[in-house]
């Protein structure tokens, strides 16, 4: 392939992220708003979940670090954004412009997403050192170490929770997110980046004596995944209005991980499958949990990885995507 | 001694695992441009001295200077960008990768190609397409030296075994390095395999001036191409020398003949 037919579809791309974007606005300013609002909650998790599982693809499938703390980086960005929303602008929100409030939830959002960030480098750092189970167990312990701190914070209510979070979140928001995780993600992993990521993967030793700093590579990795998990914990709350620590707790993290586990672990197509398929499924589970009140969805999700790693252990899409079924150029620079 | 600058310089060199000295009081020199070659018994620390040189194991004594710096306290990533790098008895690639990529890593770390940024990357600029572009073609024409440009979208794993010893040795040579380690490159090759991987190496040395120090058990091999050998057994060097030198030299043929006595 000549360089020049490669940079035309590079900007044919770029029009296809534009479009889409397009697309989530037109949706929310023409029809969404008059959905059922059941039906439009479930697709906004849905959106959120989609986040969440891409970005931890990263960490978990991308670069092969087996993190189980996803729920906690969601937790410090979703606290962080709401704090922020709720103590400064609470009162005088309903004062100000449709595009000044856009501006403060955006603000907010980043904030979370720097705040998990932050506290991802600072957990990273010394636990990437450890290799698989031991990272797990680490990055589990941090999970009910940020549970345990929100819990006794009072400022954010502490375990009566955070109530009253203004409700800015919307359809549009939350998919213009998933486009920027997705976008962001996608194209750092088809990048030298990228194949740093997959070479750690694939064998760190090989890797450091390529000249690749793995301690670097993990930790970029890390800090990646916890800013858009914090973004999502932004939206969350925004899209709640109440927060409370058990929300955040060792379940939800798991329910992530088998997102990208059932997805398969390297593909980002596989994380939005399954991460759809998941937030539907707890829904459809719903009237019987109320109606049996056991809940059935750990049991679930405990026979669907049993099944999948008897009939499908790569996950639903192994390390392939969509794009792939479109071309086969596997040699090439993802 | 020789007139050559070294482009490796290693003094005093030991390393201890317990009570084992897999190491003992090393001294060796690698004039650059030269094919050197390490022998010696299983077991005699010849892995163990790779893994010295690279950074992976910590010397409990002794230097090592590399192209006349020291590399004392690097990790591993450094001192192979500052121009060394190898390839692994029990072969290392990037399995579920492909050929191509395999060798478009070392290349992102090369210093005459390097990372595309951040930025670039995610708004796919001309400069990262051009980037790209000149990292695939430096790649293309590596593997075409290891014959490998016509597998360069298969998935290294899938390779066979020679292919998979010739693909990492030019891995390591996309690093930019000018000294290569290759840790029994010809093991489980045929005779064959083996004769076309010495013509080879003999071309890479002279179109890129690189340094080769090799651990080989095909004395073919070692004899063919080695200017120079060192002889290593139980972690101490008993000889080094020609290869005339070494063929005639009393400890080594004690060294070989008593081991297959004793077994
Ligand atoms: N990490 C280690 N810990 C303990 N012993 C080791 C380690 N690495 C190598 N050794 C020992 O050092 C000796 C030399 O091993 P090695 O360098 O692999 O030999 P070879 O010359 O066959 O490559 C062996 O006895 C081996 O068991
Ligand atoms: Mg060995």
């Amino acid at each position: 392939m000549t360089p020049s037919t490669k940079i035309k579809l590079n900007y044919q791309s770029s029009i296809l992220w534009g479009i889409a974007l397009t697309l989530v606005w037109i949706s929310q300013s023409a029809w969404i708003g008059l959905m059922n609002p059941y039906y439009l909650s479930i697709i906004i998790y849905a959106g959120i979940n989609i986040i969440l599982a891409v970005s931890l693809n990263l960490v978990n499938g991308f670069t092969g670090q087996f993190s189980m703390g996803h729920a906690g980086f969601m937790s410090v960005g979703g606290y962080f954004s709401a704090y922020i929303t709720t103590h400064y602008f609470a009162q005088s929100l309903d004062s100000l412009s449709q595009i000044q409030q856009a501006l403060i939830f955006l603000g907010s959002l980043l904030a979370g997403g720097c705040a998990a960030a932050l506290v991802g480098y600072c957990v990273g750092l010394p636990s990437l050192r450890l290799k698989g189970d031991y990272l797990a167990i680490v990055t589990l312990g941090f999970g009910e170490i940020i549970r345990v701190v929100v819990l006794n914070l009072d400022s954010v209510g502490g375990a009566r929770g955070l109530p009253n979070i203004p409700g800015l979140c919307s359809f549009g928001w939350v998919y213009t997110w998933v486009l920027i995780c997705t976008f962001v993600i996608w194209r750092i992993i088809r990048s030298s980046y990228g194949r740093e990521f997959l070479a750690v993967r694939e064998d760190e030793i090989a890797a450091e004596a390529m000249g690749v700093n793995t301690t670097q590579v993990k930790v970029k990795a890390f800090v990646i995944g916890a800013f858009f998990a914090g973004v999502a914990g932004g939206l969350f709350a925004h899209t709640l209005r109440y927060l409370n620590p058990q929300t955040f707790d060792f379940n939800r993290s798991v329910e992530i991980i088998i997102m990208v586990v059932l997805g398969g672990m390297g593909s980002i197509t596989g994380s939005i499958l399954a991460a759809i398929f998941l937030t539907t499924l707890r829904e459809l589970l719903r009237p019987l949990q109320e109606w049996t009140q056991i809940d059935f969805r750990m049991v679930i999700y405990s026979l669907l990885l049993i099944l999948m790693m008897l009939l499908r252990p790569q996950g639903l899409m192994g390390t392939r995507e969509i794009t792939s079924f479109f071309r086969n150029r596997r040699g090439d620079p993802r | 001694m020789s007139s050559n600058p070294l482009a490796l310089n290693i003094h005093e060199l030991s390393i201890q695992f317990g009570g084992l000295k897999a190491l003992n009081s090393l001294n060796l020199e690698v004039p650059q441009g030269s094919i050197y070659g390490i022998i010696g018994p299983n077991g005699a620390g010849k892995t163990t001295f790779f893994n010295l040189v690279t950074g992976v194991y910590m010397p409990t004594g002794g230097a090592i200077q590399l192209f006349g710096e020291s590399i004392a306290g690097q990790k591993p990533f450094q001192i192979t960008r500052q121009g060394i790098a190898r390839t692994f008895q029990n072969i290392r690639l990037f399995k579920n990768l492909s050929v191509l990529e395999n060798i478009l890593i070392p290349l992102d770390e090369n210093r005459l190609f390097g990372a595309s940024g951040w930025l670039p990357s995610l708004f796919r600029t001309s400069f990262f397409n051009q980037s790209e572009a000149q990292k695939r073609a430096r790649a293309l024409e590596i593997l075409d030296y290891f014959k490998l440009t016509s597998k360069h979208t298969e998935i290294s794993g899938s390779l066979p075994y020679g292919d998979q010893r010739r693909l990492e040795i030019a891995r390591a040579m996309a690093t930019g390095a000018r000294l290569l380690l290759l840790d029994e490159p010809a093991a489980g090759m045929n005779p064959d395999e083996t004769h076309k991987l010495m013509e080879t190496l003999s071309v890479i040395r002279t179109d890129h001036s690189i340094t080769l120090l090799l651990i080989e058990h095909d004395m073919k091999l070692v004899m063919g191409i080695c200017e120079k050998i060192a002889v290593l057994d139980y972690g101490v060097k008993i000889a080094d020398g020609t290869p005339e030198q070494i063929q005639r030299n009393s400890k080594v043929i004690e060294a070989y003949l008593g081991k297959a006595k004793s077994n």
